[in-house]
């Protein structure tokens, strides 16, 4: 009973999905859904590397920006159609997590946090010095939007957009199911809970680190690259330490290591901030009240909300 | 001539704050092995508290400074007391204490930016004029720092390696079980760490304040920095990590006077990573 339920609920949460834009007819709704759709690949593809192979990697939002700019400089700068510059974006992204991953696949503990930091900060320095390319602090804005003939899809209240992205979340997620189930996914999870013995029997971590770090900077990329299109502007912000505690916090709240709780807490976290964006004098507090919510989930509840339900539950079924 | 004089100079006074700021990341790292991502926002705090009593009250700069320092200690030792000790032992503790340090640091920068607002501020110098050193001039008060950084770095290495508090630091360090066995009260020995390192960040920070602006993102900037610093002599010792500094101060000084302000970063990062390339554990580093 229990394992047909979680096996048909990720269905019935996308059949719920695909009514909302019945539903909520108002384009702040919908816009709230799209933002937590995107936020959601990012925060599913992150789990990827965190919490299945146990990368300590603190650059995720790296390959996110590298997706914002490339769409963005490529949509703009270079007039390619956005349909282009979206999955533009995801290949760029792989690009620079080859380039990371390669020293990286190395080190091992802190040094692995070091580097990956310190990539992102790195790579948030040339968005602001390279400002004639980049824009600089200021960003980039009025960056060239998605149509289908004369259609734009900001119209009838972002409901074109509003499946565009869920369409991104849906493959993301079949993508990231099929790199779990596989064969390489099973021998993640054997690297990162008996490291020793799967070396033994053949494993080679650095190739599966680097493997894994290409595979999560994909669909991150590809939605850095909608994330671009949608708003419209591209702005250094992204490599920020506050966009990164939030989609942190979604990975943390959904349970490390698996594969649909990020997604529910990137739509809980989303509306949660911006229900508090929303209260007068908590623009910038409501970091802080991320930050006050990762830390009770690691304190109270390390595997996520996920694995508090699982406590409710008895453990051994009687038989 | 003149320019690679200024040039030394400059690279020794960004060698000296990289120092200061990277021998607290190293002090925590070695007695907690804990990775302080909330140090430059504790540096931030102290040069805040710095301002407040210094200019806000009207106090002057030196209670001021002291304030700077107490009120980072006091934070540092909170941030151990609720966001580190809970998860000691646990299994994941590196990378949680990770998390839990980033958290401080937003809570830090956005708590600073709610209490002192956006506007930028700045300490006054501890002593007005400038020196000239072999024709190269800076202000008394970058002189000051020059010559406090490596008085406050023998202090620190003192107390580590002579005293019997600081030695019990270490000894937590290498082995928590026997140094409570001996005696030594552990959970203390972190505050007294955490602490420690805290107070250096506070000091960096209001002399800081007197030369850069004051404002609630100032320290990650040098905590990526010190980053590079630690990186380059590995976490484990303290005079690996001093020595690391100054190296990557002077580096960053001449590198800033052959490429440009623009590309120094990339330079300096380049050479990290053939650094880790070639010796996973840092240049200066044990495994």
């Amino acid at each position: 009973m229990t394992t047909s339920l979680r096996r048909f609920a990720p269905l019935f949460a996308l059949a719920l999905l695909l009514v909302v834009p019945f539903l909520a007819t108002d384009s702040y709704t919908r816009h709230l859904f799209i933002i937590a759709f995107i936020y959601a690949i990012v925060a599913a593809n992150w789990n990827l590397s965190l919490g299945y192979c146990g990368v300590f990697n603190f650059g995720h939002l790296t390959f996110f920006g590298v997706g914002v700019y490339t769409a963005a400089i490529a949509a703009k700068t270079f007039g390619i159609t956005p349909w282009l510059a979206i999955p533009l974006g995801g290949i760029t992204a792989a690009g620079a997590a080859f380039l990371i991953a390669a020293p990286v696949a190395r080190l091992k503990g802190i040094y692995v946090v070091l580097v990956t930091f310190a990539v992102s900060q790195l790579a948030m320095q040339l968005v602001l010095s390279q400002s004639q390319i980049t824009g600089g602090g200021e960003g980039m804005v009025r960056i060239p939007y998605l149509q289908l003939g004369d259609y734009s899809f900001i119209r009838d209240f972002k409901f074109g957009y509003y499946y565009v992205a869920l369409g991104l979340l849906v493959l993301s997620t079949l993508f990231l199911r099929f790199v779990v189930q596989s064969p390489f996914g099973k021998a993640l999870l054997a690297v990162r809970d008996a490291q020793d013995y799967s070396t033994a029997r053949g494993i080679s971590v650095s190739r599966q680190r680097i493997l894994v770090l290409v595979l999560s900077a994909i669909f991150t990329g590809i939605a850095g690259g909608f994330y671009a299109i949608y708003l419209r502007v591209a702005s250094p912000e992204v490599f920020g330490f506050g966009t990164m505690s939030l989609v942190l916090s979604m990975v943390l709240l959904g349970g490390v290591g698996t594969l649909y709780g990020p997604i529910a807490a990137a739509l809980a976290l989303t509306f949660l901030t911006e229900a508090l964006a929303g209260i007068q004098g908590f623009e910038e507090a409501r970091f802080i009240v991320v930050a006050v919510v990762m830390v009770l989930i690691l304190r109270l509840a390390p595997g996520g909300l996920v694995s508090l339900l699982d406590r409710l539950r008895p453990s051994r079924p009687a038989s | 001539m003149n320019s690679i004089v200024a040039t030394l100079v400059s690279g020794i006074l960004l060698g000296s704050l990289y120092a200061l700021m990277a021998s607290g990341l190293s002090v925590v790292w070695t007695t907690l092995g804990v990775f302080n991502f909330a140090h430059g926002a504790l540096m931030m705090i102290g040069a805040y508290a710095a301002w407040t009593v210094s200019e806000g009250m009207g106090l002057g700069l030196l209670p001021g400074i002291l304030a700077g320092v107490a009120v980072a200690a006091l934070c540092g030792i909170v941030i151990e007391y609720l966001l580190i000790r809970p998860f000691y032992g646990t299994r994941h503790m590196l990378l949680v204490t990770v998390m839990t340090t980033l958290a401080a640091l937003i809570i830090l920068e956005k708590g600073a930016q709610l209490i002192w607002g956006a506007k930028l501020k700045q300490l006054p110098r501890l002593v007005t004029g400038d020196v000239s050193i072999f024709g190269a001039t800076i202000s008394w008060h970058e002189a000051i720092i020059i010559l406090l950084a490596p008085i406050v770095l023998l202090l620190l290495w003192r107390f580590t390696a002579m005293t019997n508090r600081g030695r019990s630091l270490r000894a937590v360090g290498q082995n928590q079980d026997s140094a409570a066995l001996i005696g030594i009260d552990v959970p203390y020995a972190f505050a007294i760490a955490f602490g420690l390192a805290a107070a250096l960040a506070g000091l960096t920070g209001a002399l800081l304040g007197s030369i850069r602006f004051i404002t609630p993102v100032m320290g990650s900037e040098p905590l990526v920095k010190a980053m590079i610093v630690v990186i380059f002599g590995g976490l484990g010792s303290l005079g690996a990590t001093a020595g690391a500094a100054y190296v990557i101060g002077l580096l960053e000084a001449f590198l800033i006077l052959w490429l440009g302000l623009y590309w120094t970063p990339f330079a300096l990062f380049l050479l990290m990573i053939a650094v880790l390339i070639f010796r996973p554990n840092g240049l200066f580093g044990r495994a």
